[in-house]
């Protein structure tokens, strides 16, 4: 089992600053609640799409992602966390994993980009999955997990990823109010998926906040980030767009043995088929 | 003319337009105080008013999921209005937020515990920031010095759109005469007409169309009527009725909820850094002339001590969140400081309600004794003297 902090961030595009004190207030928080994996959303340091992009990202390593290795190292709990990378010419969306002894285990650039972020983010070119004291963890981000993308989760199912974990963004638009339910299926369905197809615990940390600029503006992010496992839904985030929230998750991680073409079969008889769900 | 003319009782001073001192040397705004002051005399009577109005709210709200609708920012006066409905009044509350995309995360948290504690729902009203923007950018271009204009507005509307969609009809705001005061005409002018008149020669963008349950910035005297006489939907401010003492709401505020106090009035909004500047340099304004007056008046706060802290710069004037908020809103320093050099004016220099508000004075202090409508809002619209 193992305690994983769903960091609900409150995201002000532009302010990274002030971003980043209140993630290290989460970080804390995390660990002073046993945790030893803490999660926050995806470009936490400059929002998503938001077009300081263009001018103030860093590249990784660098000194946003120092600040997360100092975090792991004096909180002694793993982080994984979106941020917004500089790698050479090109601006990506990242996301990585730092040990508690703040080191970079991990680093995976966003794939399934949004067409209207085009301008600002290029298409990552790797996927991986690294072996922590957990398991087998893979990482990706967001949309990277739309019913249409599957793929790059399965990928990262085959290669015997027993958690994955999605730093993420999700909006919706200014209009929704409490009252409604936001997302309904929309991430439950394709999480579902991947964790029942892989025996994979699927864990998101989504941001709070209004989108204050880029491609997106006028929408917002609300929290109600997920985490699935095999066996359904194990926790959630509260809806909120002005307040971030850390959400405790005991997550129990599979370890089932199946791969390579084990894999296929173990699909097949299930009747499952990568890459042809709808989103 | 009332020359460098200052009040014996409180700080309002003669840089208050129409300003007027008796033989006393005391100031008009102290007169409006005690007006209101004896409407709403605190004592059993003015106890039992309050009980009808919790009662009608109440009635109003049988068969409907809510009593009603709370204004709240996670200031100290709203969330202890949601604390003294809910614990004391017993009433089914839906706090009701109005998000501009300015809202203070301190704020933010303070709301999202106090409806923890209390066991309440939330509702949060989203303006649509590109509207937002954009009206905030026009009221600087207008060289105004309401430039929430469109905030305050917007406000009132999520309250009011809130009612209709739950069908309520009661609105409680934590507004209070005896702590906040009440700001001068040309110091804080609300009026839709106004802010139609400003986005029609500033603005960019069109602003979506008004619906009841979701009205935006718009706000006509016709809407205001459908509100108030075809919904029936009154707003009430129940802290004019009790004894709000505003260091006592922060020890029990604490105590219950872990609320955290933003550190100024007002700064539950982050906007509010750039407008005390804009108002302070631009306008010689200086909000905590009338609000440390209310204070005084109500025995919250020495004159003294009123005094020296007002020589003091204000703690709300912070240059990084006056930064953040120039680069919220997408303009360049430059323009800021074009805006700011501007020549300043009022609302007096656009088209607005006020004269026919005055004209129709009479409608309107009807309104305000059949409890649809503030009777400071009366006083404050419709006497020529403040």
């Amino acid at each position: 089992m193992v305690k994983i902090g769903m960091g609900q961030l409150l995201v002000e595009g532009g302010e990274p600053e002030r971003n980043f004190e209140r993630a290290e207030a989460m970080v804390a928080d995390a660990r002073a609640a046993q945790c030893e994996i803490v999660l926050l959303p995806e470009c936490f340091d400059l929002g998503w799409t938001h077009p300081s992009c263009l001018s103030e990202a860093q590249p990784i390593p660098g000194c946003y992602s120092d600040r997360l290795c100092d975090m792991g190292q004096k909180h002694g709990i793993h982080i994984c966390a979106g941020l917004t990378e500089q790698r050479g010419d090109a601006v990506f969306n990242t996301a990585i994993l730092v040990d508690d002894t703040g080191d970079i285990l991990l680093k995976y650039s966003k794939i399934n980009i949004l067409d209207v972020a085009f301008p600002m983010y290029g298409i990552g070119d790797s996927l991986s999955v690294v072996v922590t004291k957990f398991g087998k963890v893979g990482v990706n981000i967001c949309s990277d997990n739309y019913g249409d993308a599957l793929d790059i989760g399965f990928v990262l199912g085959r290669m015997g990823a027993k958690l994955l974990l999605t730093p993420s963004s999700w909006t919706v638009d200014y209009s929704v109010t409490e009252s409604e339910n936001p997302y309904a299926k929309k991430w439950a369905e394709p999480y579902t998926m991947l964790a029942t197809s892989f025996d994979m615990a699927v864990v998101s940390a989504t941001a709070v906040g209004t989108i204050l600029g880029g491609p997106y503006e006028g929408k917002k992010m609300v929290g109600c980030s997920l985490a699935v496992n095999r066996d359904g839904i194990i926790a959630t985030g509260p809806y909120n767009e002005f307040a971030g929230e850390l959400v405790v998750a005991d997550v129990e991680l599979s370890n089932t043995g199946f791969r390579g073409t084990q894999v296929g079969e173990r699909l097949a008889a299930r009747g499952l088929l990568a890459g042809t769900l709808s989103q | 003319m009332n020359e460098e003319r200052a009040c014996s009782k409180c700080l309002m001073d003669s840089s208050v337009p129409r300003i007027h001192f008796d033989k006393d040397g005391v100031c008009s705004y102290c007169h409006f105080h005690n007006a209101l002051d004896a409407e709403y005399q605190l004592g059993p009577e003015t106890d039992a008013r309050l009980e009808r109005i919790y009662d009608r709210a109440r009635a109003q709200g049988r068969n409907k999921s809510f009593d009603c609708i709370v204004g709240v920012s996670g200031g100290r006066d709203s969330t202890f209005l949601l604390w003294h409905l809910k614990k004391v009044a017993g009433l089914r509350c839906l706090p009701v937020f109005f998000n501009d995309g300015f809202g203070n995360p301190v704020a933010g948290e303070n709301m999202k515990k106090a409806t923890r504690a209390l066991g309440l729902p939330m509702r949060t009203i989203s303006a649509d920031w590109r509207e937002s923007k954009d009206l905030k950018i026009a009221c600087l271009k207008a060289s105004i010095p309401d430039l929430n204009l469109a905030t305050d507005i917007g406000l009132g509307n999520a309250l009011y759109g809130a009612a209709a969609s739950e069908g309520v009809r009661t609105i409680f705001i934590g507004q209070s005469f005896r702590t906040e005061g009440i700001a001068p005409l040309e110091w804080n002018y609300l009026d839709g007409r106004y802010l139609k008149a400003i986005h029609d020669q500033f603005g960019s963008n069109p602003l979506r169309p008004w619906k009841s349950t979701d009205p935006g910035f718009h706000m006509s005297w016709q809407h205001i009527l459908y509100y108030a006489a075809v919904r029936r939907i009154h707003i009430e401010t129940p802290l004019y009725y009790i004894n709000y003492v505003r260091s006592e709401a922060d020890k029990l505020l604490k105590k219950e909820m872990d609320w955290v106090n933003t550190g100024a009035h007002y700064y539950d909004d982050l906007y509010q850094a750039l407008l005390t500047r804009v108002l302070r340099v631009k306008f010689g304004i200086d909000r905590r002339k009338f609000n440390y007056s209310a204070l005084i008046r109500s025995g919250q706060l020495s004159r003294e001590e009123g005094r020296r802290q007002i020589m003091q710069p204000y703690i709300i004037e912070d240059d990084k969140v006056i930064d953040l908020c120039i680069k919220r809103l997408g303009i360049s320093r430059e323009d800021f400081e074009t805006f700011m050099a501007a020549e300043p004016k009022t609302f007096w220099d656009y088209p607005n309600l006020l004269n026919v508000i005055r004209k129709f004075s009479p409608v309107v202090r009807v309104l305000a004794a059949l409890q649809l409508i503030p009777l400071s809002s009366y006083m404050k619209y419709c006497r020529q003297d403040v």
